[in-house]
């Protein structure tokens, strides 16, 4: 897999299947016969699925063989898990010391702290690109201000996340004013999302975690061992802590983009069940997907390296970023969009 | 780097060569090809192809851009495929 390789969003139902060494997306036409489309291998980076596919072991483990990460979500649009294959990017040494600044207190929290400085950081950049455009977002910029202060001398990974917390409650409430809104936007509520400014975050935010981890997989870090979250079982927290950066980076932005021009509007969304859970229609995730696509492909100049890199490739740099610190040759800073 | 490939190979490679093609760029038409290649990937590509062909009858041009950007497509008449990273 290259730097180039890119990811793949199949929303329609039908057979992904191994063919003449590369990808085959197979769908029934409308007559009943097969319609083929093939996709390069050596193309792919990962692949996500939204629709119903069928798949077999002889694939996956094609897939394995190339590196390629399938990320799959259910019926409503929810994340469901990822096809992780064997790492072939190990290093034990890596592992050791990422371990080693997990279980030393104060080496965990300056990586900690790293990862909500930048998200607090990317946060009230959004908040001062709507202040200048007029909006009035003055409250929940003092607090985010005033928790970034706070930042450098929290001296627990509890005490961090207080304030990121904090930052997150202030930074929510400008959502309001940000957006046109006929009912207000009060609370993040997650497991299901209740409204659609929830659900559209949520699965945003999903996107933004899958495509972390498909980066952390190309670089030798585990992505179970992190740092400001717990790593708990079942869930690649080192993810979780990077993208804490990029969801107000890129997804917020996506979000505001999304909602402000019209593009995506209530009729995007449908609700479930008795205790109403929200969730987008499949056009609009295509929406989303296409815009967030479009978004983390935009390049940046990028001083210390010397060329344009695109936001995804951001990712990744934070990640080899990580590995520098991790084994001393410098200390970790995280991203400041400098542009 | 971006990559467009046409080959002009006798009949009974034809076949050889799109599937191996097919694993590295999106068929645009018959005989035509082009994508997204890292260097490496070009190489490797190119090894592949020297094997396929024979290099007395049969011949493969690449057209390398630095960049998507500096492509410039027209197309006249239907548009066989349209190349996206987007499925259905």
């Amino acid at each position: 897999m290259a730097e180039s390789a890119r990811s793949y969003y199949i929303f329609r139902n039908g057979r992904l299947r191994r063919r003449q060494n590369t990808l085959y997306l197979e769908q029934e036409g409308e007559n009943g016969d097969i319609i083929r489309h093939p996709i390069p291998i050596e193309d792919v980076q990962d692949i996500y699925l939204f629709g119903e596919i069928d798949l077999n072991t002889k694939l996956l483990n094609f897939l394995a063989q190339n590196g390629v990460i399938v990320h799959c979500f259910n019926y409503y649009g929810f994340y469901s898990g990822s096809f992780y294959p064997r790492e072939t990017n190990v290093s034990g040494h890596l592992i050791v010391k990422q371990v080693e600044h997990y279980l030393d207190p104060t080496k965990r929290l300056s990586l900690a702290r790293e990862f909500v400085s930048s998200a607090l950081y990317h946060i009230r950049r959004n908040l001062n690109y709507y202040s200048h455009r007029g909006k009035d977002v003055r409250n929940s910029l003092n607090i985010v201000e005033q928790c970034m202060d706070r930042i450098a001398s929290c001296e627990t990974i509890p005490e961090l996340m207080r304030e990121e917390g904090q930052a997150r409650e202030a930074y929510y409430v400008a959502f309001n004013e940000i957006l046109d809104l006929k009912e207000p936007f009060e609370k993040r509520v997650r497991r299901p999302p209740d409204n659609m400014i929830n659900a559209l975050i949520s699965f945003i935010n999903t996107l933004i975690y899958t495509a972390t981890l498909s980066e952390i997989y190309v670089t030798q870090l585990n992505p179970t061992i992190s740092y400001l979250h717990e790593p708990s079982k079942r869930r690649f927290s080192l993810a979780l802590d990077i993208s804490e950066i990029f969801k107000p980076l890129v997804g917020d932005r996506v979000l505001f983009r999304l909602l402000n021009r019209g593009v995506i509007g209530e009729e995007d969304f449908m609700g479930l069940g008795e205790s109403p859970a929200v969730y987008l229609k499949e056009n609009a995730r295509k929406t989303v997907v296409r815009e967030l696509e479009e978004t983390l492909q935009t390049t940046v100049y990028h001083r210390g390296l010397k060329r344009n890199v695109s936001y995804r490739y951001l990712i990744r740099f934070e990640a080899y970023k990580i590995i520098r610190h991790l084994i001393g040759m410098e200390p970790y800073r995280s991203l400041r969009a400098w542009w | 780097m971006y990559v467009v490939i046409v080959y002009d190979v006798e009949q009974i490679r034809v076949n050889k060569v799109c599937k191996c093609l097919r694993r590295f760029l999106h068929w645009v038409q018959n005989s035509a090809f082009e994508g997204d290649l890292s260097e490496s990937q070009l190489e490797r590509l190119k090894m592949e192809l020297k094997k396929l062909i024979d290099p007395e009858h049969d011949s493969v041009y690449i057209y390398r851009l630095p960049h998507k950007k500096y492509l410039r497509k027209e197309t006249i008449g239907r548009e066989k495929v349209i190349i996206d990273q987007i499925l259905g």
